[in-house]
This record gives structure tokens, C-alpha cells and sequence, in this order.
């Protein structure tokens, strides 16, 4: 299974670069998202993101003010992108392993393609091990 | 807006998680997560000696999938986290229950009190108790709850 097959393509929610924690949080909560991109601020600046996780074990369990603290304090900016397409879902769910996300954005070139996660890397090895049985039977 | 007046009973739930045997293989595991759409797995204990443990996605993604383990031959109990992690003081500041997951590293923690099990919290649960008590915050002062 490839990172092509996984990826999926939805657009995720923005923030502006100067929102709060507090503005994160809402954002995640009102659309039902456990994840935003802090938008970037020009061509040379790189994107970040925010998890739940981010926010829970940073500023919430440092007892920061989340109305105040910037997002950006919390966020894991650059985001951790990949661009080979080709590549084994083995070698996704180890590069979420080493870089310790559960969440990758996922370029060719600048353009954006979507997102893979630590579900869809397990939804694509249950849909690997349903197959297989099936493909050898055909054969 | 402080969090100072959350506290861990505000914010746990009562719901059970599913659970899995330590002798079955990850790929099980897998397909109860993602079949019951929650990505945290109990497992029972075998006597009263004996600790729970738990089976979370990241332990599955960077113990199996990441090491090109095959998950129909990799069994649970190789990999889960044990013993479960648990709060038992209902009045704790809500900072401390982030606190607690963030040095055990797990998003899912059982709560206990009187020794006896009352539910969990999770990292959502955190989360959505922050976002109910910012908005009645805000209603309280009549301000329209605008987001960004």
C-alpha cells in the first residue's frame, strides 16, 4: 500500500499566524477537527500545526493563559511534509514514529495534496490484510 | 480566561473502552479500533495480581508497522503499554490531568475513586471541557462567541 493510496485530500482548517491557543481550540472544537495549520505568512515562511495533543500537553498542563499565549508557542512549525508518492505505508508510520506526530501534510513541488494520519496507515494495513487472502485465491 | 475552576470530574466520562486479549494479534486490534472508532484498546487482566494494560494506535504504528513487524503474526501483549495509567483524586485542577499525560505520554487515562472505577479522560475530553467553559465565559459577559 503507497502513500498515494492513503492520503486524504480534504482541505484542513486554517488559522492566521497571530491567533491565540484559545482561537486553535475553538477552531478544532467548531469544526470538529483534532488538528489546524497555522497559515504561513509569506512565500519564504513555512506552515505549522496544532493537535489537540500540542495543546493538552504544552500550554494546558503548563497552566498558561490560552486566550493570550500565540498559537504559534505550541505549534510544530515546519509541518512534517513527504513528497514521494511511491513510498510503503511501513515507511510512513516510521517517519510518524521518529518524528513523533501523528499527523503528516503531504506536497509534490508547493502544491498541496492533503494529509495522511495514524488512522488512515492503519485503515490501509486492515484493507492490505482483507485483501491479501482474496488475491491469492484469485490466483 | 484562567482554567483554575475545571477540574477532573468536570471533564471525565463514564464509557468503556473496547477490549482485546493479550494473545490477540495486532491486526484484531486494529480492525476492533477501527470498527468501534476509538484507537484505545483495554486489555484484561489474567488474575487480581495481575495489571490492565492498554493498546493505543501509537504503540501499533511505531512498534509494528514502523519496524516491518507483520501484525498478523505480532501478538498484543508484545506491545502494549502496562500497567494502566490512573487518577483517582476526582478534585484534581484540570492542569494536572494534562500534566499526567504528558509525563506518562498517553491520552487515554482511567479514572478510580473509592478504589472503585468511575470512567476516563482523554485528551478530547480536556479539550471540549475547556472549549464548554470559554464559552459560558463568554455568554456570561455577553459577548457573542465568535471564533477566528
Amino acid at each position: 500500500m503507497e502513500l498515494r493510496e492513503i492520503i486524504s485530500g480534504s482541505q484542513p482548517v486554517k488559522i492566521p499566524p497571530d491567533a491565540t491557543v484559545a482561537d486553535a481550540l475553538v477552531t478544532m472544537a467548531e469544526n470538529k477537527t483534532d488538528y489546524v495549520i497555522v497559515d504561513r505568512q509569506g512565500i519564504d515562511d513555512a506552515y505549522g500545526m496544532i493537535t489537540r495533543w500540542d495543546i493538552v500537553v504544552g500550554p494546558i498542563a503548563e497552566g498558561e493563559d490560552l486566550s493570550e499565549l500565540p498559537a504559534l508557542s505550541c505549534a510544530r512549525k515546519p509541518v512534517v511534509s513527504m513528497n514521494n508518492l511511491d513510498l510503503e505505508a511501513r515507511w510512513v508510520a516510521k517517519k510518524m514514529a521518529n518524528e513523533n506526530v501523528s499527523r503528516i501534510m503531504v506536497f509534490a513541488q508547493e502544491e498541496f495534496l492533503g494529509s495522511v494520519s495514524d488512522v488512515d496507515v492503519l485503515r490501509a494495513i486492515a484493507s492490505r490484510a482483507s485483501k491479501g487472502p482474496e488475491k491469492e485465491a484469485t490466483e | 480566561m484562567t482554567i483554575g475552576r475545571l477540574t477532573l470530574r468536570d471533564v471525565v466520562k463514564t464509557f468503556e473502552l473496547p477490549t482485546i486479549g493479550s494473545d490477540a494479534s495486532i491486526l484484531e486490534a486494529i480492525r476492533v479500533m477501527l470498527d468501534s472508532n476509538c484507537y484505545t484498546l483495554l486489555v484484561p487482566r489474567k488474575g487480581k495480581s495481575d495489571a490492565y494494560g492498554v493498546l493505543t494506535k501509537r504503540d501499533v504504528i511505531a512498534k509494528v508497522i514502523a519496524e516491518g513487524k507483520d501484525p498478523a503474526k505480532t501478538k498484543v501483549g508484545q506491545c502494549m503499554s502496562k500497567p494502566l495509567v490512573l487518577l483517582t483524586n476526582l478534585s484534581l485542577d484540570l492542569r494536572w490531568v494534562a500534566s499526567a499525560m504528558a509525563n506518562s505520554r498517553v491520552a487515554t487515562i482511567a479514572v478510580f475513586e473509592k478504589g472503585d472505577f468511575y470512567g476516563y479522560v482523554t485528551e478530547s475530553c480536556v479539550m471540549d471541557g475547556l472549549y464548554h467553559a470559554m464559552r459560558r465565559a463568554k455568554l456570561e459577559e455577553g459577548v457573542e462567541f465568535v471564533s477566528c
